[in-house]
């Protein structure tokens, strides 16, 4: 028999937590290149991210908040439904991220950790499924999490707990949204510029030899995976997609 | 904060080894690599020294990485006690 449930609509306008750079920047491009206006907020909006705003007026609302504030956080979810109409889609890309052992990263430090990478998160993702409920009914919630939450890499305990946390939070709100939202994960591997940042050329060239692609992950690789969470009909939810060039299996 | 000395956080580091059956050469130009003290071995050195100092000694493993002689030790500990 075939079901009398309608698809979730393709993503019409998304909000975008930690969109001045890198994956975060790119990932405002793929959304406006799909078709959708775009709210986007990190805590410094990079002349990269206000140019876009410029170039897209009618399309982009950008504003400097502070992942942990939720009171900001609100407040600008409020101008942008204002300025652009609806919200209908998220994309929870904002993270702090770690390099240290865990006996030797403070308590404060851990909590930081937890609070921007977690806490928040599940506030932002609250916020806006309230938003989107009420106002579109509909939509679509892409995480952006970590191989870490599936593997286990020295230097990264509290980061990879918040990023465990938050695919088991994905799952539990893809049931609890049942038929409303499609809510997914995708997990990337290491960046190249991550890695290249911390590690040296011949360390960078071992991890790269044992990726079985070849390659570590650049933003590009991540784009076209959230782009078709957002806006392809795939029935894809509760489901966590890794991108690491095959590094952890 | 108080400090210890380079000369007793030499002596822990020897304490390090000795637990494991190896010695810590005089010589501080001696490479890590040579004498087995692993990445482990420096965090249980930190570990002993913070004990000392009833104070913690958090760091970043990026920093750790460019350590490669006992000499290297040294100074990082010396510079975690500075911080």
């Amino acid at each position: 028999m075939m079901s009398d449930t309608p698809a979730i609509p393709a993503a019409s306008c998304v909000l975008v937590s930690g969109g001045s750079r890198g994956l975060g920047l790119a990932l405002v491009e793929r959304a406006l290149a799909g078709g959708a206006k775009v709210a986007a907020f990190a805590r410094t909006v990079t002349p990269e991210l206000a140019k876009i705003a410029a170039d897209h007026p009618e399309d982009v609302f950008v504003g400097s908040v502070d992942m942990t504030d939720n009171t900001a956080v609100g407040a600008f979810i409020k101008e942008a439904c204002a300025k652009l109409g609806p919200l209908d889609a998220l994309v929870n890309n904002a993270a702090v991220g770690q390099d240290s052992l865990h006996v030797h990263t403070s308590p404060e430090r851990i909590g930081q950790i937890i609070e921007t990478n977690l806490t928040s998160t599940l506030l932002l993702t609250r916020a806006f499924l309230r938003h989107a409920m009420a106002k579109s009914g509909k939509g679509r919630v892409v995480m952006v999490t970590s191989v870490c939450a599936q593997r286990g890499y020295a230097g990264l305990v509290s980061y990879s707990a918040t990023k465990g946390g938050l695919d088991a939070a994905m799952r539990a709100l893809a049931r609890e949204m049942h038929g409303r939202f499609l809510i997914n994960s995708v997990a990337p591997g290491f960046f190249a510029s991550e890695m290249s940042s911390v590690l040296g050329a011949e360390q960078l060239s071992t991890i790269t030899r044992r990726t079985p692609t070849g390659r570590l992950v650049e933003p590009d690789n991540i784009t076209p995976i959230v782009g078709s969470l957002l806006f392809d009909d795939t029935n894809i939810n509760g489901q966590v997609i890794t991108v690491d060039g095959g590094g952890s299996i | 904060m108080s400090t210890l000395s380079r000369d007793r956080v030499r002596t822990m580091m020897g304490e390090v080894l000795s637990a494991q059956g190896k010695d810590l050469p005089s010589d501080d130009d001696t490479r890590l690599n040579a004498i087995g003290f692993r990445s482990l071995d420096f965090s249980e050195l930190a570990l002993r020294v913070e004990d000392e100092l009833d104070a913690e000694l958090n760091f970043d493993a990026p920093g750790l990485r460019s350590v490669e002689t006992v000499s290297d030790v040294l100074d990082f500990i010396d510079q975690l006690q500075s911080a």
